[in-house]
């Protein structure tokens, strides 16, 4: 251990600080508006109320996997090779796994309650399901070991080709045939066909989720650089007790 | 509420694992600034 | 990397390699590649061309009558008939129809003028379901009691999106 300070400060600044204090403000609306609030659907009832969640979970997945590509394009095509970038992008692939996870849990007790079925193997869902093994594999491979360069060149790589999936996911309504239905906000014809409460709710639960990403991958990737930091100075620590063998 | 065994089980799952990952991520990071000089803490 | 010392001060055994997480991330990967080569398996079996329009039976490539088929239509206005224990109804789309029976009660948000997938087989003129998956529309709006007052007609363009 190093005779250097170490404070009692955890990674919290005061930008992520508001970060959080708005995640809290406009989650708590998506709750509470989501549960109680938010009119019933005139097709599907009280099941409209999981699309305030279902949406901005899968839209911060797409999100945090994109955030993920350019990360890792960022560190490839960067001189320095800033192992920042780097970790941006893990910290945004976990994140985005996790809520792709909470998207695929969500839409399948939707579908269960509309369509009749928990899952089934059409175009959307199968995609999204491709997607979700796919950040998985990026994960798994971040986590093979070697130098932390080793781990930026071949998860950088990984990303720049996973996140072409996401227009191949988000079309799949559109080029084949799907149960699930097409878009409602980010619809081609610009039509948004959502009552004013509902889509409200909708647009603030994105924006609410929204900055809890950006929490949570300015929490995460200060972690990992002090997880890495951590690693150079056990590894330092390990070369000196090795040195000190050679030379007794 | 019709199926409210279904909307309930997704709001608690959903914001039950953001609240844990919040949780942990803060107690994480706290832990690790116990250990880790402060140099290699750019933004405190 | 691994610089644990080789010995300890006094000579004493090897110190124990420390747990390699690595196997972890790789039996990960061994599964990830599992299921992802699955997943694919679904897409071209499955998903690339979820199901046949009703005006399609007979007429396109992959939708012959005498195999397994999923039939999507809308079911039509004043057609839904429940009869001791099966569920009658006429799939419509494009102007051609296709009588489906079903055993038992589709669930989900099935009703009249709603799009749905059938699967199942053509038995002589009717269409033998053994599974019914109900497509909803994207359009979202508030439910309204005044709609009760609409007409058949507009209720079911509602719900057909």
């Amino acid at each position: 251990m190093s005779s250097e300070t170490q404070s009692f400060k955890g990674v919290g600044t005061p930008t992520t600080r508001m970060y959080g204090l708005m995640a809290v403000v406009a989650l708590g609306w998506v709750f509470l508006g989501g549960l109680f609030f938010t009119p019933e659907d005139a097709v599907q009832g009280d099941a409209v109320r999981i699309m305030y969640v279902h949406v901005p979970t899968a839209w911060v997945a797409y999100l945090a996997f994109i955030v993920t590509g350019i990360a890792s394009a960022c560190w490839l095509i960067g001189k320095k090779h800033s192992m920042g970038f780097d970790r941006v992008a893990g910290a945004s692939a976990e994140v985005g796994v996790l809520f792709m996870a909470m998207t695929l849990l969500s839409g399948s007790l939707w579908g269960r309650i509309t369509w009749g079925t928990f899952w089934v193997w059409d175009p959307r869902l199968t995609t999204t399901a491709f997607l979700f093994v796919t950040y998985l594999g990026y994960l798994a491979v971040r986590g093979l070991g070697g130098t932390a360069e080793q781990r930026a060149r071949r998860s950088s790589v990984i990303a720049l080709l996973a996140v072409l999936e996401i227009p191949l996911v988000h079309f799949s309504v559109v080029l084949w045939r799907s149960l699930h239905q097409r878009a409602t906000v980010l619809s081609p014809d610009g039509d948004i066909k959502m009552d004013g409460l509902m889509l409200f709710t909708l647009l603030f639960g994105v924006f609410g989720f929204t900055v809890l990403f950006a929490w949570l991958v300015s929490h995460r990737q200060r972690i990992m650089a002090m997880q890495d930091a951590q690693q150079i100075t056990a590894l330092d620590a390990a070369v000196t007790e090795r040195l000190k063998e050679v030379q007794e | 509420m019709n199926h409210a065994g279904f909307i309930i089980a997704t709001y608690g799952i959903t914001f039950g694992v953001i609240i844990g990952l919040v949780v942990y991520t803060i107690k994480q990071g706290r832990n690790l600034s116990r250990t880790v000089d402060d140099k290699d803490k750019p933004w405190t | 990397m691994d610089l644990t010392p080789r010995t300890s001060p006094d000579n004493a055994p090897l110190a124990p390699r420390k747990h390699n997480h690595k196997w972890k991330y790789v039996a990960m990967l061994v599964v990830v590649v599992s299921a992802g080569g699955f997943i694919v398996s679904q897409f071209l079996t499955s998903a690339i061309d979820f199901y046949c329009n009703v005006d399609e039976i007979g007429k396109r490539e992959g939708c012959e009558p005498n195999r397994r088929l999923r039939v999507q239509g809308t079911v039509e206005q004043d057609s839904l008939k429940s009869d001791s224990g099966s569920t009658t109804f006429v799939l419509i789309f494009n102007n051609q129809t296709v009588d489906v029976r079903y055993n038992g009660d589709p669930g989900g948000i099935f009703q009249e003028c709603i799009p749905v997938v059938a699967h199942g087989q053509l038995v002589g003129d009717t269409f033998e379901a053994n599974r019914i998956e109900v497509k909803h529309s994207n359009t979202y709006s508030e439910a309204n009691p005044d709609r009760l007052t609409q007409s058949k007609a507009e209720q079911c363009s509602l719900l057909a999106g």
